[in-house]
C-alpha cells in the first residue's frame, strides 16, 4: 500500500471511531446551541421595537411626546418596523402618576411639559427615554423659534438627526467597516476555541496512544510520520466539519434573525476564516503531537502542552489589540510571527487593515514553518513513542530518531 | 530466512546489544532466551526498525527489511497494546488495512481470527470489555490477521492460564507447519522445549548459544543426574568429581554434572552406599543448558 493509502487509512480510523465519539457529538451539539443562542436569544428581548408607555400631567406634553417619536424613529425605510412606540396616559394628579411610575405601568411622567419624573436615576444601560424626551422638548421649542419661517417640525427633526459632518478615522474600523468588528470579534473566537480544542485532540490522541501501548504494534507496520499524519488528517477533517458547520448555521441564524447585514459577512471573510483555521490547525497540531509524545500518561500531556498554550493565549491578546488598532505595531508584529498569525491576521484582514502583501508573506510563512515543522515534529514523535515512563527531553527524542 | 548478524545497540553507558546474531527459517519456530535485561526485546524491535541498531545487519531472504518488509510481519511487544474502546473486530480488520489488505480480506481474516478464538460473539464489544486473557487472544490475532511471513512474539506466553497457552501453542505450531518463521520470546523452558525445535540464548547483548535443541543437549558437555538412595548420600556425592551444580529437594538429588566423568564407577559405589530408589542420567534440560549459558 503506498503512503497515502496508509495515511488514509489512519485518517479514516480517527473520522470513523471519534466522529462517532459522545465528545465530539457533544461538543459539535453543545457549539452550536451556543452559537445560535448567542445570535437567536438576544432577538427575544432586543427584538421589536422599544415600548415606552409615557404618563402626562397638564397640559403641552403631547407635542414632546409626538417629537420624541418621531427622533426615536428617525431614518427609517417607508414600510419598515417602528424603532420606539410611545404610549400616552393622562393623570389629573401628580401623585397618581407617581404611584403609576412605582408599579411600573409607565415609564416616564411628563409634568406640564417643563418636568420629567423617573423612577430611579440608574445610568449604566439605562434607557434612552429620558434623552429622546429631552431631545423632542428642544425640538417642540426649536419647532416654535422657526415656525415663523414656514418650517414644519418634520423638516426640524430631519435637520436634527442628520450627520452633517462626514467622518474619517486615522485608525481603527473604517467608517461602514463597523459590522466587521463583529465578525472579526466572532471569527477570533471560533479560531481560538477551536484551534485549542482540536489541537488538544491531537495531544491527547497521541498520549493515548502510548498510555495503552497499541502504539508499539502500529508503529512496526507504519512509519511514525504516516501515523502522526494521518491523526492529524483525520482530526483536521472532523475538525473543519464543525468549524465551517458552526459558521454555516451561523450565518442562516443571522439571516433569519437579521441580527446583523449579511452582506457584511462577505464570502470572504468565510474564506479568510477557514484558512485561517486551516493553517492554524496544521501548525499547532504539529506541535501538540509532537509534545503528547513526549509523555506517556495523560495527567502529564496538559502540562507538555503549557508552552503551545501560552502562545496561543499571547496570540489570542495580540489579536483583541488588533481589534482596536489593526495597523498598529502589535498587530504587524503578529502578522509575522507564524505562531501569533492564524489569530492576528484573520482580524486585520477583516478590517481590510492589512496590505495584500503582507496577508500574502504571512501566509507562505505559516507554511514554511508548517513545512519544517513536519521534519522537526516528526522526528521528535519518532524518538519519543517507544519512551515509555516519565517524559521524555526533547533532546533525547530527536538523538534517538537519528539514523 | 529472518537473519540477524551482529547487532550493536548502547542506551547511554549501557550495551543493550553487543554482538546480537541469529537466524530463523521458514517452517520453523526459534524460541528466544534470555535473562531478563539480556536484550530479547531490543533485538526483536530492532527487526521492526523500531530501534535502530548502532551497527550489524537485519535483513529478509538477505535484503535488508524496510518499510515495505515489516508490513508483511507480524508483532507482539511484551507491552500489550490495543485501542480499548475500539470494537474488537474493526480494530483487527484496521490493523489489517494498515498492512495492506483490502477492506474484505481484512474483514474476513478479522472475522476468522476471533472465530478461532472463541471470540465470535465479542465481535462488537470493545477491547477492554474482555478478559485479560481474551485480550492478549485478541492481541496475537493483531500478530496474525493480516497473514504474515514472520511472526515475532514478545513473551506470548505470559499470564494465560493453561487452556490458553494450549491455544496459543497450537496456533503457533500450525504457523510454523504452514511455512511461516516464528520467533517468540518466553521465560517458561519446558513449553519452549515442548514447541521448538530451536532455540537461541542471549545474555548481556550476545546470543551464545544457538541451534537444535536436540544437537545441543546431546553436544552439551553436560548431563543430567538424579539419584535417591536409602541411607545418607553425602559421602557418595562428595567424592563425585566434575560437579556444576546441584539441588536437593526431600531425599533427590539433582546434579548437573561434566559429561566426562566416569558413570560406571559412580553407579557401582551407589549400589555399595544403600538402595537405589531412583537413579536417570540424561542429557540436560533445556532449562540445564540455559542455566549453563547464562552463569
Amino acid at each position: 500500500m503506498t503512503g497515502a493509502g496508509i495515511i488514509w487509512q489512519v485518517a479514516h480510523r480517527e473520522i470513523t471511531e471519534r466522529g462517532r465519539s459522545k465528545a465530539y457529538l457533544v461538543t459539535t451539539g453543545v457549539t452550536l446551541l451556543i452559537v445560535v443562542g448567542l445570535i437567536v436569544v438576544p432577538t427575544f428581548f432586543g427584538g421589536g421595537p422599544d415600548k415606552y408607555p409615557v404618563g402626562s400631567v397638564g397640559a403641552g406634553n403631547e407635542a414632546i411626546i409626538d417629537s420624541a417619536g418621531l427622533l426615536g424613529n428617525a431614518g427609517l425605510e417607508p414600510g419598515q418596523d417602528p424603532k420606539v412606540i410611545f404610549t400616552v396616559t393622562s393623570f389629573d394628579r401628580v401623585e397618581e402618576a407617581k404611584a403609576a411610575l412605582e408599579t411600573g405601568d409607565i415609564d416616564a411622567v411628563l409634568v406640564d411639559a417643563r418636568e420629567v419624573i423617573v423612577k430611579s436615576a440608574s445610568g449604566f444601560g439605562g434607557s434612552p427615554l429620558v434623552g429622546l424626551l429631552q431631545r423632542g422638548a428642544s425640538s417642540v421649542e426649536l419647532e416654535a423659534l422657526v415656525s415663523e419661517k414656514g418650517q414644519a417640525a418634520a423638516d426640524v427633526i430631519a435637520v436634527m438627526t442628520s450627520d452633517p459632518l462626514t467622518t474619517t478615522t486615522l485608525s481603527g474600523p473604517k467608517p461602514g467597516k463597523e459590522n466587521a468588528g463583529v465578525v472579526a470579534y466572532a471569527g477570533l473566537m471560533l479560531l481560538y476555541i477551536a484551534i485549542l480544542l482540536y489541537g488538544t485532540w491531537i495531544l491527547s490522541g497521541v498520549t493515548e496512544e502510548k498510555s495503552n501501548r497499541v502504539v508499539e504494534v502500529l508503529i512496526s507496520s507504519v512509519k511514525p510520520w504516516q501515523l502522526l499524519a494521518g491523526k492529524i488528517a483525520g482530526i483536521g477533517v472532523l475538525g473543519i466539519a464543525q468549524f465551517s458547520g458552526t459558521i454555516m448555521v451561523a450565518l442562516v441564524a443571522v439571516k433569519y434573525t437579521k441580527t446583523f447585514d449579511l452582506p457584511s459577512i462577505g464570502a470572504t471573510s468565510v474564506a479568510n476564516l477557514i484558512i485561517w483555521f486551516i493553517l492554524g490547525f496544521l501548525i499547532y497540531a504539529m506541535l501538540f503531537g509532537a509534545a503528547g509524545s513526549l509523555v506517556s500518561r495523560m495527567e502529564d500531556a496538559q502540562n507538555v502542552a503549557f508552552p503551545m498554550t501560552m502562545i496561543a493565549v499571547a496570540g489570542f491578546f495580540v489579536s483583541i489589540v488588533a481589534l482596536d488598532d489593526p495597523d498598529g505595531l502589535a498587530a504587524t508584529v503578529g502578522t509575522f510571527v507564524p505562531l501569533t498569525a492564524p489569530f492576528v491576521v484573520p482580524v486585520r484582514a477583516a478590517f481590510d487593515a492589512i496590505p495584500l502583501w503582507q496577508f500574502a508573506a504571512s501566509v507562505i510563512l505559516v507554511m514554511l514553518t508548517i513545512a519544517g515543522l513536519t521534519l522537526v515534529a516528526g522526528r521528535i514523535y519518532a524518538g519519543a513513542l517507544l519512551r515509555f515512563g516519565g517524559r521524555t527531553k526533547l533532546r533525547e527524542a530527536w538523538h534517538s530518531a537519528a539514523e | 530466512m529472518l537473519e540477524i548478524r551482529d547487532l550493536h545497540k548502547d542506551f547511554g553507558d549501557v550495551a543493550a546489544l553487543n554482538g546480537c546474531s541469529f537466524s530463523v527459517d521458514r517452517g520453523r519456530m526459534l524460541g528466544f532466551l534470555g535473562p531478563n535485561g539480556a536484550g530479547k526485546t531490543t533485538a526483536m524491535r530492532s527487526i521492526f526498525g523500531l530501534i535502530r541498531p548502532d551497527s550489524g545487519r537485519v535483513s529478509w531472504n538477505g535484503d535488508p527489511i524496510t518499510a515495505n518488509e515489516t508490513r508483511l510481519f507480524g508483532y507482539m511487544p511484551e507491552q500489550r497494546g490495543l485501542y480499548p474502546k475500539m470494537k474488537t473486530h474493526d480494530q483487527l480488520a484496521y490493523l489489517g488495512r494498515l498492512r495492506g489488505m483490502t477492506k474484505r480480506e481484512a474483514a474476513e481474516a478479522a472475522a476468522y481470527w476471533l472465530d478461532r478464538f472463541g471470540l465470535a460473539e465479542r465481535r462488537a464489544d470493545p477491547v477492554e470489555a474482555l478478559s485479560h486473557g481474551n485480550q492478549q487472544r485478541v492481541q496475537l490475532a493483531a500478530a496474525l490477521v493480516h497473514s504474515p511471513d514472520l511472526l515475532v512474539l514478545d513473551e506470548p506466553f505470559s499470564g494465560l492460564d493453561p487452556i490458553a497457552v494450549e491455544t496459543m501453542s497450537d496456533v503457533l505450531r500450525e504457523q510454523a507447519a504452514s511455512g511461516k518463521a516464528v520467533v517468540f520470546s518466553s521465560h517458561q523452558l519446558d513449553l519452549v522445549e515442548d514447541l521448538c525445535e530451536d532455540v537461541a540464548i542471549i545474555n548481556h547483548g550476545a546470543v551464545v548459544v544457538e541451534g537444535n535443541v536436540r544437537t545441543l543437549k546431546d553436544a552439551a558437555p553436560i548431563r543430567h543426574l538424579e539419584i535417591e538412595i536409602e541411607g545418607d548420600p553425602s559421602p557418595l556425592l562428595g567424592a563425585l568429581e566434575g560437579v556444576r551444580h546441584s539441588v536437593t529437594s526431600g531425599a533427590m538429588h539433582t546434579v548437573i554434572i561434566d559429561a566426562a566423568t566416569d558413570m560406571r564407577g559412580f553407579l557401582a559405589r551407589a549400589q555399595d552406599a544403600g538402595r537405589i530408589r531412583h537413579f536417570t542420567y540424561t542429557t540436560p534440560s533445556l532449562s540445564d543448558l540455559f542455566r549453563e549459558a547464562v552463569q
